[in-house]
């Protein structure tokens, strides 16, 4: 079980990268941590002639708080992700939902960009960044540009990043006032990709009225998956009189497209993913509450 | 394709050889510098059993290409214990506590907990099974690796 | 047993000092821990080229044409062999422990004209290195025409098309016991029948290394030396020789470390036997270690099977008959043939039970999928099937299972008892296993804290079982073990013994026993296995018994050389041989302080000086000896009981707490004892809840990695508490074996607990895996609100 061989390349500009990007075309591929392509190559399921490595350039290094957010360079590997304090402070959601990417050895050396890139509606770092309208820093050989979270997922492991283009950072705006935020999973085995996870995070106001929700749906369509009617319906409602039963019927209500393959059915994943919501949307709820105790 | 380059130290010694990028560090460990204490159980970043040390973190040697381990300093089994033959404190643990049968696993564990109890020297019994369901056993069951877990962070922490 | 340990590990018992019985450190692990194991993957010979074969994509066809021209143009391949290069060489095929005249399916190393498995091996590439061999396999271009394939075995028997054609049939073989119309009658007055029809899902050994052999063969010599991954390294000798038709002196098998086997390195797969085929014309050492997705593909399949069980009671619960029809899919290659191991199912369902009266039928079919190999516990479905039916007719009695078991199990003043199908028990204590796990569990308390739970919407369940394994088989080549002794002039000790290390800690019983029986310090003592040049023949690690034989072996063995030395130091020390002790490494005249002498001395002495041995006593300090089984089998039983939470949502389970008590005699080393029973019951957890080797219905594989094949991790497993009963078997020490057994016990214990748990929602189980979703399907949405 030994990959194809291929060339190597370690730019150590941006600007290098997406030159040499543009200019292998389709025979290139950006490897960052590695932790999902490899495997691939292994298995000799794809092969590439070109492989740009971008763990080098230092532009993707590095995590900045930013505009009250905290930008994470792309090459951050999920390790420092999870231990960073400064996204801790701003993102708790992606701290929380680290633990949950793999094992901790795939965590010293997969990326954020590369797990957010590889966009599987299954990881945890998607749902992350569209629950909390990420944005994402993307460079080609022309220039810049900036997309949302929703612009940038648009089908199962595909982006609206062309061919020449490469993800430089993710930037995610901060959570204040009485936030909480909970992660809930349920896979086969700790570790595994999850059959159904939610992500939560909730802002109260000073009469526990909901004043912002946002949920990020793991592995229950072919993207991360937000139900933001669902959200809209929360919003404005005091917590207590709301049944976290109901906010997982609710968030389940509008998927279109649920998963259905040898890891649960898509009914399965919908009751499934119903709980994780709830479970979810409980802790989130406790810890937006202690905020406010605090 | 075009070969490169690749110096880095294993166990304190430098290494300097030519290879293809598609050479992965687990095979530069095993052919390259005959370091065969680090096993190949899938080749696809699942079984843990080729975990090595790459500037002190534990990674699964067979998704890294040996060229991406460029500069770095990889500690495989065969640095852990002292050059007498003496066992690491996490070595003598797994061995007090049967914590090894066919033993082919066994280097990815010494490896992972060896980094795990650096990073957290006194785990609770859920952070130490969650720490080890990286690493795949086929005859242990894993009940002698999770005492020797505790056993060597207790040894640790008497030091 | 009243024994105190000493410091070092040793045991003081009755003044003498013994090493079995502790939890002496094992022997192998120095050189495991530290990377410095030498398994097949490690053997590097000048001028090795690396073997990888092209396997079939298709699960049945016909090659029409391979053109490995593409393949052998890249520079660094070496040659490309097909059946027309290999197959003619075949001399014979036949395993020792089957004999020459069973009906084995027709096995051509490289497939000829037809593959009948995705993953069938059809061309071996050598090359310079892996990688190179890789990409040339990926040019080897072959033409198939794909044929549909018998995938679904319950269906096999009726298919047109035929995995066999020569065969005649997809029905390999059927036994049966007494015809189950005999039965009719007390089934038909019984107060309460029970019936079900229980599946198993395929899945396997994976051991952590895969198979792989390194063949190194010189033409001037005529001598092939073979490494390999094995559980049976004088087997793959034998195979060999009568493969190749090479003298079997010409032969010699090598295995230092092999990564686990479990049952599927005791035999030689068609791969291997292209190996062996290659070695002549590779003019140079071939090595093939097999990698994860060819072990998910072709290294074999087990536990495929399901079965029609029924059950008659008595008003009180007393087992009137038990019946069982067997239905086991073999794949396309059985290793070996599976009628007969079939047949063990149907003897062995009535278990540790009264039953008086049973039937059984097992039908073994072939289908398009890898072959039917061994995997610990080969026959475990009897218990798996009988358990879970138990527990089925205790709730449909509204009787406690705990209580519908102790009214059945065979008390040991009943023994030795013939079960109805002929196999007799002896020296076994089901009952007693069952009521001390029962107690280690405190089922009252569990029962009562399970109500509070319920209250409480949560589902907590217990589920148990019991079985009775015959281990040791002393039958043909089964039922002898040598050992070679040689206390070296210095006085250490080298013990040769077939063996070799596949994870049952073997270097290390050996050790003990040798310096038991010779009264030798435990450090004194070395081992050399796994080389068939040295050791005399031995069968290998299968049907758990290594332990027991070999047992026997040392102490036949030993216990000449210890009469050797006791001669030579009573003459040496002018005393009557019986006042000699031998303790660690020293004899000496009972009650006589300061008269010993050592035994390096010993050895000095009848290596150097001959001439003043005693007389009749040979120079030298070397003896073989070879152990002849006592039965035909050891009788080793165990109970398991397992609790569990399972989540009616996810339909997750939890795994809570897991006892076994088990009878194996007394421990050689209860580290080594718990060991193997850990490590068989997490693969028993792992068969109930995670693992399948799964078909898709035009017999693709869809868990070729270890994505897709789950095996159970530490946090899947909990903390597995023992008790253990010791009765002495009619073998060597007493001992019994332990290897497979947690594996048999294990299933129905987790599959009754979760059965247990979600009793409250009628919930009956009969299939496995239990998947989350297939657990979930039975908590219907309405219940949970």
């Amino acid at each position: 079980m030994k990959p194809a061989a291929f060339d190597y390349h370690a730019p150590g500009t941006v600007e290098e990268a997406v030159a040499l990007l543009a200019e292998l075309g389709d025979d290139a591929k950006v490897l960052a941590g590695g932790q999902s392509l490899i495997p691939m190559l292994a298995l000799r399921l794809t092969a590439f002639d070109h492989l740009v490595d971008v763990c080098r350039i230092p532009e993707l290094q590095g995590v900045q708080q930013r505009d009250g957010g905290v930008r994470i360079g792309a090459a951050v590997r999920h390790a420092q992700v999870g231990t960073s304090p400064e996204v801790a402070a701003a993102a708790p959601l992606l701290t929380l939902a680290t633990p949950l990417v793999g094992h901790f050895q795939i965590r010293n050396r997969g990326t954020l960009g590369g797990a957010i890139a590889h966009a599987d509606p299954a990881a945890e770092y998607p749902a992350a960044a569209l629950a909390l309208d990420a944005t994402m820093d993307i460079a080609s050989p022309t220039g810049r540009r900036t997309l949302t979270a929703q612009e940038f997922f648009t089908d199962l492991w595909t982006t609206a990043m062309e061919p020449d283009e490469m993800l430089v950072g993710v930037t995610f705006p901060a959570w204040g006032g009485r936030s909480g935020f909970a992660v809930e999973e349920f896979a086969r085995r700790h570790g595994d990709y999850a059959i159904a996870g939610a992500e939560v995070a909730v802002e109260l106001d000073e009469t526990d009225r909901v004043r912002r929700c946002a949920i990020g749906l793991v592995a229950l369509g072919p993207t991360p998956e937000r139900p933001r009617e669902a959200e809209a319906e929360l919003v404005g409602r005091p917590v207590s009189e709301i049944d976290p039963a109901e906010v997982g019927r609710l968030a389940m209500a509008g998927l279109t497209a649920v998963t259905s393959d040898g890891n649960g059915s898509a009914d399965y994943r919908r009751r499934v993913g119903a709980a994780m919501v709830a479970r979810a949307w409980t802790r989130a709820v406790a810890d937006a509450s202690t905020e406010g105790a605090a | 394709m075009s070969d490169v380059q690749v110096e880095l130290t294993v166990n304190g010694q430098a290494r300097t050889a030519t290879v293809q990028p598609r050479l992965t560090l687990a095979d530069f460990l095993r052919e390259e510098c005959r370091l065969t204490g680090t096993h190949l159980g899938c080749e696809h970043g699942v079984c843990g059993a080729c975990t090595v040390l790459v500037d002190g973190e534990a990674v699964r040697s067979c998704l890294v290409f040996a060229v991406q381990a460029a500069g770095s300093e990889v500690t495989t089994v065969e640095g852990l214990g002292g050059p007498d033959g003496e066992l690491s404190p996490v070595q003598a643990a797994l061995r007090d506590c049967h914590g090894l049968q066919c033993g082919f696993c066994t280097p990815g564990f010494v490896v992972s907990i060896t980094a795990f109890l650096r990073d957290n020297p006194r785990p609770t019994d859920q952070e130490t099974r969650e720490a080890l369901s990286g690493t795949l056993c086929r005859c242990t069951g894993y009940q002698g690796i999770l005492r020797a877990v505790q056993q060597a962070a207790g040894a640790e922490t008497a030091r | 047993m009243t024994a105190a340990a000493t410091g070092d590990g040793r045991v003081e018992a009755g003044g003498a000092t013994r090493y079995a019985g502790t939890r002496i450190g094992r022997v192998e692990d120095p050189r495991l821990l530290t990377g410095r194991g030498t398994y097949v993957d490690d053997i590097r010979l000048p001028g090795m080229l690396h073997a990888v074969f092209v396997r079939s994509p298709v699960a049945r066809g016909r090659i029409l044409g391979i053109d490995a021209s593409a393949a052998l143009a890249l520079p660094g391949v070496r040659h490309v062999f097909t059946a027309a290069d290999l197959n003619p060489d075949v001399r014979e095929q036949w395993h020792t422990s089957v004999g020459p005249k069973s009906p084995e399916t027709p096995r051509p190393p490289l497939a000829d004209t037809d593959v009948r498995f995705v993953g069938d091996p059809v061309a071996l590439v050598l090359a310079d290195d892996r990688y190179l061999a890789e990409d040339a396999a990926e040019l080897v271009e072959v033409d198939y025409e794909q044929l549909p394939a018998v995938v679904d075995y319950t269906r096999a028997a009726q298919a047109q098309e035929l995995v066999h054609e020569a065969h005649g049939s997809n029905v390999v073989g059927q036994l049966a016991g007494r015809p189950a119309a005999t039965l009719a009658d007390v089934f038909a007055g019984a107060a309460h029948v029970v019936t079900d029809t229980i599946h198993q899902q395929a899945h396997t050994a994976v051991p952590m290394e895969g198979r792989g052999m390194v063949v190194d063969y010189s033409a001037s010599t005529g001598e092939l030396t073979i490494h390999a991954a094995t559980q049976a390294p004088h087997e793959i000798r034998l195979f060999c020789s009568r493969l190749l038709g090479l003298p079997e002196h010409r032969i010699r098998v090598l295995m230092r470390d092999t990564g686990g086997g479990f049952g599927q390195k005791v035999m030689v797969q068609r791969d291997e036997m292209a190996l062996m085929l290659v070695a002549r014309r590779a003019g140079a050492p071939v090595k093939w270690v097999e990698d994860r997705r060819e072990n998910l593909l072709a290294a074999g399949m087990s536990r495929h099977e399901h079965a029609d069980v029924s059950m008659a009671f008595d008003p009180d619960g007393l087992i009137l008959a038990a019946s069982i029809d067997f239905v086991s899919d073999c794949g396309a290659y059985p290793t070996p043939w599976p009628v007969g191991t079939s047949a063990a199912v149907g003897m062995l369902f009535p278990g540790p039970y009264r039953v008086p009266a049973a039937s059984f039928t097992a039908t073994t079919v072939y289908t398009n999928t890898a072959g039917r190999v061994a995997y610990r516990g080969p026959w475990q479905f009897e218990t798996l099937a009988r358990e879970v039916l138990l527990d089925n007719a205790a709730r449909e009695m509204g009787m406690d299972p705990a209580e519908l078991r102790r009214r059945n199990l065979l008390r040991t003043d009943e023994l030795p008892f013939a079960n109805p199908n002929g196999m007799t028990y002896d020296r076994i204590t089901p009952l007693e296993t069952f009521e001390q796990a029962l107690e280690m569990l405190d089922y009252d308390a569990f029962r009562a804290e399970q109500a509070r739970a319920r209250e409480a919407g949560r589902y907590l369940g217990v589920g148990m079982s019991t079985y009775v394994e015959p281990s040791t088989p002393g039958y043909g080549s089964y039922a002898t073990e040598a050992a070679t002794i040689r206390i070296e002039p210095s006085g250490k000790v080298n013990v040769y013994i077939a063996g070799g290390s596949t994870g049952n800690s073997i270097e290390t019983t050996v050790v003990q026993l040798t310096a038991d029986v010779l009264g030798v310090a435990i450090e004194d003592v070395a081992t050399i296995q796994g080389d068939t040049a040295v050791t005399g023949f031995g069968a290998g690690t299968a049907g758990s018994r290594s332990g027991s034989m070999t047992a026997g072996a040392v102490r036949d063995t030993a216990t000449i050389l210890r009469e050797r030395m006791i001669a030579i130091a009573a003459h040496k020390l002018e005393a009557a041989p019986e006042d000699i002790e031998l303790v660690r490494s020293r004899a000496s005249v009972r009650g006589v302080p300061g008269a010993s002498v050592t035994v390096a001395e010993l050895a000095a002495t009848a290596y150097f000086d001959p001439y003043s041995l005693p007389p009749g006593v040979p120079a030298g300090l070397e003896a073989s000896a070879r152990y002849t089984a006592e039965t035909r089998s050891v009788w080793v039983n165990a109970a398991h009981v397992c609790t569990c939470e399972v989540d009616p949502v996810t339909g997750g389970v939890t795994l809570l707490r897991y006892i076994v008590s088990e009878d194996c005699g007394p421990m050689i080393n209860p580290s080594v004892v718990e060991g193997q029973i850990a490590g068989g019951t997490v693969q028993g957890i792992g068969g109930a809840l995670l693992e399948h080797l799964a078909y898709d219905e035009d017999g693709n594989p869809t868990a070729t990695t270890f994505v897709d094949y789950l095996l159970p991790t530490a946090t899947d497993v909990p903390v597995i508490e023992y008790g253990h009963i010791e009765t002495m078997s009619g073998g060597p020490g007493g001992y019994k074996g332990v290897g497979e057994g947690g594996a048999i016990g294990a299933p129905p214990a987790v599959v009754n607990a979760v059965a247990d748990a979600l009793a409250p929602f009628g919930a009956r189980i009969t299939r496995l895996p239990l998947t989350p979703e297939s657990l979930a399907a039975l908590v219907p949405p309405e219940a949970l609100r």
